[in-house]
């Protein structure tokens, strides 16, 4: 063997046992995966994948402390709504105009005008009379009708969308592929026969159950026990959590495929970006997918004085069109990400 | 095997105490956030509110030297100079003030959140999940150094995104305006400092327990922002909005940590913003009780290791 | 010698270039479940498919500016291929690259002729990573059929094949047990156990043997040689060459990203043996090393000598086992103080570090 043979095909030729070495011993009499009783089974590729789906599902949940976590916030937020609920502070009937202890609440204010037009109601006047109770009835109607503005305001847009809607997106979305990279276990389905666009939507469809499950179940038991805001506030905005949900989402998946610590990406996107962008002039905040989520709700309670506090500087967008960009960037970040995905080597866990 | 055999050359100094390894384990912590081009980018980002401030403050001095012109151009644009000094100080608040500084710790909360989930997940997390406990506790240091080492590590990334960005904000306007600003604010560089002091310790603390207690990335993140932002939303929901007690405040640990800076540096508390705040020390017991909580609770897990002597 | 290892017998280069048939010898037990003429037919299918197992073209592969793989050209057919190299000879990317895990920056991978990237090429392969990071949460038997039905097979074949798999590692009886609580070998095995349960033509098996007691290292070997005599292509890397040398005489020698060496041991020694290298000898006393010269020029296997000005001199020669023989003699006979003795040719020094000493 001379130095060019490294030039040529390197050929290792086969089986070379050593002379020396003892006989093989006989292998265990059922070993043999190559052909089954009765007849060779063709694998498949749909079954494989569909399988994948599963499995995956079944795996979100082996990180309990996510799981546990992600409910003890729900329980902790259905407690507090729970606990306003039972004291009836939804609306705004016991608040204090002014601000004070010495403030008299609405309900009182109520009251008071409702005894005053009829004390200064004119004699003899029956159309004066009518006017004043029309008003002081529609002011009592319009203040039952607070305890859905302030249940919006209160749970909805500070506590629901700008935290637990992004955390409970992040939780699963961010474990999904990243937990596997992190633990190093991406191995396993990297060298199986699935095309990498089928994991990476498989993985996809996998999170979708426990993340649109914990926000939309979260929000509906949020609103039940808000009482009868609630149950409005659900009807209304159920749209609006499930979509900002997906988009959330599917970003939260590109990032665990392209991020080593996705969700340090996703912590920085969520409550630095978008808190940033959410409060730019102009366009800015048209970036931000909690923008469109906000304006679904704002469009879809618009009848019950629901709306951004600067309308002219929100510039806020209709219902349909925030709904169509929040799924179209849902299937953006999905092509893009199984792109990525496919084009990407996953070296060892950092 | 003895030294000998392995060809050592004979060392004749002394051997330093297990102190001396505090900055050997914070050293070695820096350099695996340092290289990470995911603390740069964060780092960056922080650093934006600083440039805000620090290049607001020159516009401000440059547009007080500008006097009685009724009218100069920055950057293309026309303006007034006393409109311009008018936002600058009575809006942005970048007179030089006390409140300026306690301004800027307050705007950095979201980054340095940010910043310290993930130096919890490396620094700590890495070392309980991966299993890297034992090749320091099975050196002649006991847990408390470990604990210092990282503590310290933490400490860096705090003050690189807080105290030191306000100093030199701090030197900067000195600069600006006179010399007698250092002597006249000197308590203000003390309350920068003590600012600082305060965010280290607690959250240095904080962050170690957490990150011990959840090895994993996504439930610390979720952890740390519960404790951040969800406690924050919380109470600005309970107190503003439907008008609990100022003490649900509490609840929130950088707004905590806010209203004990504001008393180090020596703000009159009715300015605090928004309105409705507890009183400093009440602040200060619900900090140190957190430190304490999490003290506690580090003393067994770091344990993890049976040292055989 | 019994039949068996006869008809196995495959080495020699003359039968090297061939993908040949192993036929079955008849001291060989019939599997229930299988027919001799099922199996025959599938090596006889194997072995009309004239392309190779797995096929690396000039081969190059970049991490950043550290280079893995360097222009590697290396292609195998059934047999047990032993790869041996140090740490960061570039083993565990030539594997990563033959499981498609990474894609060559230069150069082709192919298995059958198929891109290893490609998910067809992917269901030709079994692999046992080094890497140990499981699905914790799962029992080893789960794990087998979970892997084992990401392939595309039913939930009862899936059983089966993974059942049979974990006979054939003997972890029948140890499989219920969930993968955290498993030892070392344990995982070795479960690890195997999912690289044969779909049958694959292709093994590429990464330290196999890593963590395994003795014991378990015989019935490996066994597994491993009966896996080749039923016409599969098994790679096997480690850097112990003693545990290969039990399981294979074909290895594949790696060092700094490139092959250095391929073939039977004896035709390795035989090559280096050919293969002049250089070392280089400083001395205490700087006159000695004239001395040295000397005697060495003496020496038949001693093509050169030259004086180096940093006050050593560098050794050119060849068949490095009878020269350090007598070179030792040399430096007793003269008692010359030899201060260093380094090779300066990386490829033999990896060759030799494996094949004279045994290992690093």
């Amino acid at each position: 063997m001379k130095e060019d043979t490294k030039e040529e095909t390197m050929r290792a030729p086969g089986t070379g046992v050593p002379a020396d070495v003892a006989p093989v011993p006989a292998l265990p009499p059922h070993y043999s995966t190559a052909s089954p009783p009765d007849g060779p089974v063709t694998p498949s590729p749909l079954r494989a994948w569909f399988y994948l789906v599963g499995l995956s599902l079944q795996r979100q949940a082996r990180v309990g402390q996510i799981v546990w976590i992600a409910l003890g916030l729900l329980a902790f937020s259905g407690l507090l709504v729970g606990t306003i609920t039972v004291s009836g502070w939804w609306g705004m009937q016991n608040r204090r105009l002014p601000r004070s202890r010495e403030g008299v609440t609405y309900q009182n204010w109520a009251e008071l005008t409702d005894a005053l037009s009829q004390g200064a109601a004119l004699p003899g006047s029956p159309e004066v009379a009518g006017i004043n109770q029309a008003l002081v009835a529609s002011y009592r109607a319009a203040l039952e009708r607070t305890d859905f503005y302030v249940f919006s305001n209160f749970l909805v847009f500070t506590i629901f969308v700008s935290f637990l809607l992004p955390i409970w997106s992040l939780s699963f979305a961010a474990d999904s592929l990243g937990g596997d990279r992190e633990g190093g276990s991406l191995v396993w389905l990297l060298t199986r026969p699935l095309s990498r666009p089928a994991i990476y939507l498989a993985k996809f469809v996998a999170l979708l159950p426990w993340s649109i499950g914990l926000s939309v179940g979260g929000f509906a038991v949020l609103c039940l026990a808000g009482g009868r805001p609630g149950w409005q506030a659900l009807r209304f905005y159920w749209p609006a959590v499930f979509s900002g949900t997906l988009a959330f989402s599917a970003l939260y998946h590109l990032m665990g495929a392209y991020f080593k610590r996705p969700a340090i990406v996703a912590l920085l996107y969520s409550f630095f970006l978008e808190t940033l962008l959410g409060n730019m002039p102009g366009y800015l905040k048209r970036g931000s997918i909690s923008f469109y989520t906000r304006c679904m709700m704002f469009d879809a309670a618009q009848n019950y004085g629901v709306e951004p506090e600067k309308p002219s500087v929100y510039l806020a967008v209709d219902g349909s069109t925030a709904c169509m960009v929040l799924l179209a960037a849902t299937v953006v970040f999905l092509v893009v990400g199984m792109v990525l995905f496919s084009r990407s080597e996953y070296l060892a866990a950092d | 095997m003895s030294v000998p055999l392995l060809h050592y050359r004979p060392w004749n100094g002394e051997l330093r105490g297990p102190v001396a390894s505090v900055w050997p384990i914070a050293r070695v912590a820096l350099r695996v956030i340092f290289r990470r081009k995911l603390f740069w980018g964060i780092y960056g980002l922080g650093l934006m509110i600083f440039l805000l401030f620090f290049f607001g403050q020159y516009l401000l001095s440059w547009a007080e030297d500008q006097g009685d012109e009724t009218n100069v151009s920055v950057m293309g644009f026309k303006e007034s100079p006393k409109t311009l000094v008018h936002v600058l100080r009575e809006i942005l608040k970048l007179d030089g003030e006390p409140h300026t500084y306690r301004n800027f710790f307050w705007y950095q909360g979201y980054i340095v959140m940010v910043v310290l989930a993930l130096a919890g997940a490396v620094l700590i997390g890495n070392d309980i999940h991966h299993g890297s406990m034992p090749f320091y506790l099975s050196k002649p240091i006991s847990r408390w150094h470990y604990l210092a080492g990282k503590c310290l590590a933490i400490s860096v990334f705090i003050n690189l995104l807080t105290t030191l960005p306000a100093l030199i904000l701090y030197v900067q306007y000195g600069l600006l305006k006179s010399m007698d600003y250092f002597v006249d604010q000197f308590r203000t560089a003390l309350g920068i400092l003590g600012y600082g002091a305060l965010l280290t310790v607690s959250l240095s603390l904080l962050v170690v327990a957490t990150a011990s207690l959840v090895r994993r990335t996504v439930p610390l993140i979720m952890i740390w922002t519960g404790l951040f932002f969800f406690c924050r939303l919380l109470s600005q929901a309970l107190v503003d909005l439907l008008h609990y007690s100022r003490l649900w405040r509490l609840i929130d640990l950088w707004n905590d940590a806010y209203i004990v800076g504001n008393a180090l540096l020596g703000i009159d508390p009715e300015k605090l913003t928004p309105r409705e705040q507890p009183t400093w020390y009440e602040a200060l017991t619900v900090l140190g009780a957190m430190c304490l909580i999490c003290l506690i609770y580090l003393i067994p897990r770091i344990r993890a290791v049976e040292i055989v002597r | 010698m019994p039949d068996l290892l006869d008809s196995a017998d495959t080495g020699g280069r003359d039968r090297a270039l061939e993908a040949s048939p192993v036929s079955r010898p008849a001291s060989v037990t019939t599997e229930p479940n299988s027919s001799p003429a099922d199996h025959g037919k599938w090596i006889a299918d194997a072995a009309r498919d004239a392309r190779p197992l797995l096929l690396f073209e000039q081969v190059s592969k970049w991490y950043g500016p550290v280079i893995g793989v360097n222009k590697v050209t290396l292609e195998l057919r059934p047999g047990i291929t032993g790869l041996v190299g140090s740490n960061g000879a570039g083993k565990t990317t030539l594997l990563r690259l033959a499981t498609g895990q990474l894609r060559p920056d230069l150069g082709q991978v192919s298995v059958r002729g198929i891109d290893a990237w490609s998910v067809e090429a992917k269901r030709r392969v079994g692999y046992c990573p080094d890497a140990d990071a499981f699905y914790e949460e799962m029992t080893g038997r789960q794990f087998v059929e979970a892997m084992t039905r990401l392939f595309g097979y039913p939930r009862r074949e899936a059983v089966r094949r993974a059942g049979a798999a974990l006979e054939a590692v003997d972890m029948n009886g140890r499989a219920e047990r969930r993968l955290r609580g498993y030892s070392k070998g344990m995982r070795q095995r479960i690890k195997l156990a999912q690289a044969l349960a779909h049958d694959p033509e292709l093994l590429v098996l990464d330290e196999p043997m890593s963590g395994i007691d003795p014991v378990g290292r015989q019935e490996f070997v066994a597994l491993f040689r009966r896996l080749a005599e039923q016409g599969k292509c098994l790679i096997v890397s480690s850097h112990e060459l003693e545990e290969l040398e039990k399981l294979t005489d074909h290895v594949a020698i790696m060092a700094r990203g490139r092959i250095a060496a391929i073939g039977t041991l004896a035709e390795i020694r035989e090559l280096l043996d050919d293969h002049p290298f250089s070392i280089f000898v400083e001395c205490a006393v700087s006159d000695d090393r004239r001395t040295l010269a000397k005697a060495i020029l003496d020496l038949p296997d001693v093509a050169g000598v030259e004086m180096e000005d940093a006050g050593g001199i560098v050794i050119r020669a060849r068949n490095p086992r009878r020269f350090f023989k007598e070179f030792a003699g040399v430096v007793l006979e003269e008692n010359l103080d030899v201060r260093r003795l380094e090779t300066l040719d990386d490829s033999a020094q990896a060759i030799l570090g494996y094949l004279l000493g045994g290992g690093r």
